[in-house]
């Protein structure tokens, strides 16, 4: 979610409390904050620059400090100002024309202009960071949406957004000095490197150009540097916004206009043509409000909260949140409308949500669930812990182990490339390979702390239980994750010998009887492993360690291994309580 | 210290190093040696029991001799077996006479498998002697003159192979050889070696003779160090005197059995869950995209869900099948919200994008699994999950983690309801008496609250999140009562517990820091 700047004085500002007012403590904004669900990550009380999180991706009009602002504002004043420009008369002005074609390319737009509102320093920075912010993690790096700023008096209506080849129309892009076609665009400037395969696949690219045939830019890529450059003291601004998602380009631009309206400019509408109907027709005026009216029944809310409130309360809690609201004249329900700027009412429990912010989470006492319930652990879970004070009676110390690891470790190391026992579940984008695979059995999870730990005092009794998954072709989800106990003792006699002294009291103590069946395994000494088999089934290994495991390990002490299944120790638990 | 008391504390080593010495006529300093045969030790019992008397001033260093010591070195004793360069040069130089053959320095060398240093050497000594000389052609002759040298070598390679000797006792040519043929600083590659062996006569102080006269009027009762079986058996401790310990001094070391410090933190958690009526869940580590994303209402599109976030599986990459009738109405409530009330995200589900295997990312998907399963109602349950984040690794995210969460189902659910659960986790989990909510958001509950408290320890803390699942989670998998998820963030006041500060030190490699952290919860 982002991270934004913003400044204590332009908040201030914006709030209507500038000038002589006192100035805002950090105590008083983090006491707004649960509004806006934002989370003060630092304050400089020298500068006033201050950095927010923002945590709800559904909200995008709170990423900025208009946004910000605003909220707070309506809670304050108990009501939201209106916007006008949104109102369906009278028929705008300026006309932007859609091109054919573009349905395949990047076909929705949404402009308007932006008067009398001067352009300051820190107005100028919170654009270029709404731009970003909103393009970026909302619009998917652009992918869905891209805006663009513009001097208003340089263009000559209309503005025409249609194709163009590659080679037919040149301009001097934003950062550069001189005109460039719009291939060399593409393949030369930063942004064109960095976007340009949004457009990528197609043998016309998109173009904004004024009625004059005057370049505005190359959406989504970068701006003319004659018409697409503010500056601080601009009062004129032509504002647009394209995209692959109608309804996302019309939210962004309605985010632009409040955010600029507040700021004192003056809105006007631009007549969007399309050459074929959209969703909200062949002509669409943008802003363009996308809410609509919608009732909630006062029983869902009050079921929700969980305490009856009165509906004319529910209805002074949404205006305070921003939304048009009036009581249904039977009092049973609530016609609820979202401001122009948000478009995250999904189900009623978004409302109630909103309900609860506006008045205060501190408003509703909290209660115990009164219901009686049992609680208890997974029967694996009780027979790992029997397991687990076992082997701390017989003197081991209990290991914690991350579950991915590299095949080296898992596989190689173990000598277990090429052999049988070469099968893990591996990673399709790791991040290193380090961390590539899941452990499909505990031993080099022990040995790597054997590894790394020849200097701490021997004798060594390690052991661990814990997941690992093990491939099987079987299993719905193409590997099973099984609950296993392994353990290592290494020391300067350590043998099989002792490593079996271990496990047979282990597994009487779990009434469990068992035989050992010799097998062939390239991580074991030759004729000192074995298999562990109870009730005709294996349930685990043990052996000596083959040397050259040792060796890849940089290990200089013998180890001895065994491991068991303790989900097959389960099953087993489970025959004998079912009787 | 009184007299006695000193005695009794003595080791009974020292003992017989005392009296060994107060046996002298008339009283006079001992040699180590000959205090070792007196006394009946072994030389290491003896040097320790003589550094303890020292200590304690009861004994000093009556006189001190320093002699020098030959022995042969590694080299030394393979020049032995194989013959020193010097020597196996004249003879090769020799049996060439014999046989009228003439040979260079070269050939010598190869033959011999000497090395450069090891020839000139010893041709250089040879020739210094007038055993060889050197014709025209580079030839090299007998002389027929005897070699000091090589005849040296073989008697001192014969006498140190026996043992070490002092260096005063060989003639004057002999200590010339030896000392050439030493090794020395910058040249270790000889056959003898010179030791310093200090030699120290001991004797009583006048404390130490005061301690003799004492022992020697103690009955001669042996001391005993251990109460050992015999002792009890034929009642000879009853005589006994026991040996008084230095109990000041630090024990050696036990390996403990012991559970791993992280592990004992998580039981806590686990037994406050279970003790607060939850039921544990368990879960798999792979999952598929379904229930760890689709179920829980996180859109296909959604950025968490991306290739940098999720770790995927390589193969198989997708499941066989999605349980029915899940699948179907989870893609309903994506595309147009379903039965469930609401508007849906509007998109087209991907239903082969459902199948897709992931390392589980969040212990949210066991809830689900749950839920899907037919839970009790009312009921609570907790899973402590295993989960993997595509994060790079360092101080403050490890490759997988641990995640404490579940539900809470009941007719009797609400958003108060909610709060009263995370203040019973406040009060529970972090001992906390304050605590606050705050509005959160999660893709998955609405409303939505992060709990913070006031951690004795920490100050204010996050410990959760936590909220109603939205009825778009909850109708599709068939629960049609309000369910509280909820899920803790315990690391940090495990850290704390255990004193750490680097979140991969919970999963460490090294096995003395396991050894020695302990929780203080």
């Amino acid at each position: 979610m982002p991270t934004i700047s913003i400044n204590v004085n332009d908040l201030a500002q914006l709030l209507g409390r500038g000038g002589t007012a006192e100035p805002l403590t950090a105590e008083r904004i983090e006491a707004w904050f649960p509004l806006v669900k934002g989370e003060l990550k630092d304050l400089d009380s020298e500068t006033g620059e201050m950095r927010v999180e923002l945590h709800d991706s559904n909200r995008p009009d709170l990423w900025s400090c208009e946004g910000i602002a605003r909220q707070i504002r309506i809670k304050l004043e108990g009501t939201a100002r209106p916007y006008p420009f949104f109102k369906s008369t009278p028929r705008p002005k300026r006309r932007l024309t859609v091109g054919s074609g573009l349905e395949r390319v990047r076909p929705y737009v949404a402009a308007c202009t932006a008067v009398g509102y001067p352009v300051t320093e820190s107005g100028l920075a919170q654009l270029i960071q709404i731009q970003e912010k909103l393009a970026d993690i909302f619009g998917r790096k652009r992918r869905t949406i891209s805006i663009g700023f513009y001097r208003l008096p340089a263009i000559v209506f209309p503005v025409a957004y249609a194709l163009v080849k590659p080679d037919e129309a040149r301009f001097t892009p934003l950062g550069f000095e001189e005109k460039m076609s719009l291939r060399e665009i593409l393949s030369v400037h930063p942004k064109g490197l960095e976007y340009g395969p949004i457009i990528a696949g197609h043998d016309m690219v998109p173009l904004l150009r004024d009625d004059e045939g005057q370049i505005l830019s190359l959406p989504p890529i970068i701006n003319s540097r004659e018409i697409g450059e503010v500056r601080v003291g601009d009062r004129e601004l032509f504002v647009e916004v394209t995209g692959t998602d109608l309804t996302m380009v019309l939210l962004t631009l309605n985010i632009l206009a409040v955010n600029l309206a507040d700021r004192g400019a003056t809105i006007e509408a631009v007549e969007v043509a399309y050459p074929a109907a959209t969703a909200f027709g062949k002509t669409v005026r943008t802003p363009f409000d996308l809410a609509k009216p919608r009732p909630v029944p006062i029983k869902t809310i009050e079921a929700a909260l969980g305490q009856p409130i009165a509906p004319d309360e529910i209805r002074q809690a949404l205006l305070a949140y921003g939304y048009e609201a009036s009581v249904s004249r039977d009092k049973g329900s609530v016609s609820v409308k979202l401001p122009p700027y948000r478009n995250d009412l999904m189900h009623a429990v978004d409302v109630v949500e909103d309900v609860a912010i506006s008045r205060g989470y501190g408003a509703f006492t909290p209660v115990m669930p009164s219901q009686f319930t049992v609680g208890g652990l997974s029967r694996l879970e009780q027979v790992s812990d029997r397991i687990r004070d076992l082997m701390v009676g017989l003197g081991f110390q209990e290991i914690l182990s991350n579950i991915l690891a590299s095949r080296l470790e898992l596989v190689e190391r173990m000598r277990l490339a090429g052999s049988e026992w070469d099968r893990t579940v591996e990673v399709d984008n790791p991040m290193s390979l380090t961390y590539a695979c899941l452990r499909q059995w505990i031993t080099p999870s022990l040995l790597r702390v054997e590894a790394a730990s020849t200097r701490a005092f021997y004798p060594h009794r390690l052991f661990e239980v814990g997941e690992v998954a093990v491939p099987d072709a079987a299993d719905e989800l193409g590997a099973r994750s099984v609950t296993v106990l392994g353990t290592l003792i290494a020391h300067a006699h350590a043998n099989f010998s002792e490593t079996h002294s271990y496990l047979d009291l282990l597994l009487f103590y779990l009434d469990r009887p068992y035989t050992l069946e010799p097998i062939s395994h390239p991580s074991f000494l030759d004729g000192r492993a074995g298999r562990i088999v109870s009730n005709g089934r294996p349930i685990g290994l043990i052996g000596e360690l083959h040397p050259e495991v040792l060796e890849h390990w940089q290990i200089g002490m013998p180890s001895v291994v065994f491991e068991l299944e303790v989900d097959a120790l389960v099953e087993r638990t489970k025959e004998m309580v079912d009787g | 210290m009184d007299p006695s008391s000193l005695i009794s504390s003595l080791h009974p080593l020292e003992i017989k190093v005392l009296t060994a010495l107060s046996q002298q006529r008339p009283p006079a300093g001992l040699r180590e040696d000959q205090i070792a045969q007196t006394a009946g030790l072994e030389l290491s019992q003896l040097s320790m029991a003589v550094e303890w008397l020292l200590a304690k001033s009861l004994i000093r260093v009556d006189a001190e001799k320093v002699t020098p010591v030959v022995s042969l070195t590694k080299i030394g004793e393979r020049y032995f077996e194989k013959y020193s360069p010097v020597e196996r040069v004249l003879s090769a130089i020799r049996g060439a006479g014999q046989t009228g053959k003439r040979l260079t320095i070269q050939d010598i060398q190869s033959r011999e498998g000497l090395e450069p240093t090891e020839m000139s050497g010893a041709v250089g000594c040879l020739k210094k002697e007038g055993a060889i000389r050197i014709v025209p052609g580079g030839y090299v002759e007998a002389t027929g003159a005897p070699s000091q040298t090589a005849e040296a070598l073989r008697t001192l390679f014969g006498l140190l192979r026996v043992a070490p000797k002092e260096l005063p006792t060989f003639s004057e040519s002999m200590r010339r050889v030896i000392m050439q043929h030493a090794v020395k600083r910058g040249n270790a590659n000889e056959p003898f070696r010179i030791d310093d062996r200090v030699e120290r006569w001991y004797a009583l102080t006048p404390q130490g003779e005061e301690a003799a006269r004492a022992l020697a009027q103690q009955s001669h009762a042996e001391d005993v160090s251990q109460l050992s079986p015999e002792l009890l058996k034929d009642g000879a401790w009853r005589t006994a005197r026991f040996r008084k310990y230095t109990i000041s001094l630090r024990p050696p070391r036990l390996a403990a059995g012991k559970r791993h410090p992280y592990r004992e933190f998580l039981d806590l958690v686990k037994n406050k869950l279970v003790s607060m009526g939850f039921q544990e869940m368990r879960g798999s580590l792979i999952e598929t995209e379904f229930w760890n994303m689709d179920a829980l209402y996180m859109p296909q599109f959604h950025p968490a869900r991306a290739i940098h976030d999720v770790y995927f599986v390589k193969d198989p990459a997708h499941a066989r099948s999605i349980a029915e009738p899940f699948l179907t109405r989870v893609a309903a409530a994506h595309q147009n919200g379903g039965d469930t009330g609401s508007t849906g995200w509007g998109y087209d589900y991907d239903r082969k994008r459902a199948r897709r295997l992931v390392l589980r990312s969040q212990g949210t998907a066991v809830s689900a699994r749950t839920m899907a399963a037919g839970p009790m109602v009312p009921g609570k349950y907790f899973s402590i999950a295993r989960c993997f984040r595509y994060d790079q690794v360092d101080a403050t995210h490890a490759t997988d983690f641990f995640q404490v969460e579940g539900i809470v189902l009941g007719h009797d659910i609400t958003f108060r309801t909610l709060l009263g659960l995370l203040d019973l986790f406040a009060r529970e989990m972090a001992q906390a008496k304050e605590s606050r909510f705050l509005p959160a958001y999660f893709p998955f509950t609405e409303p939505s609250v992060e709990l913070h408290v006031r951690h004795p320890r920490l100050g204010w803390i996050e410990l959760g999140g936590a909220g109603l699942f939205r009825p778009e989670v909850t109708l599709p998998l068939g629960v049609d009562v309000p369910v509280i998820a909820w899920g803790l963030g315990l690391d940090r006041m495990a850290m704390v517990a255990l004193g750490i500060h680097d979140i991969r030190d919970l999963f460490t490699s090294n096995l003395e820091m396991i050894r020695t952290t302990r929780a203080h919860f």
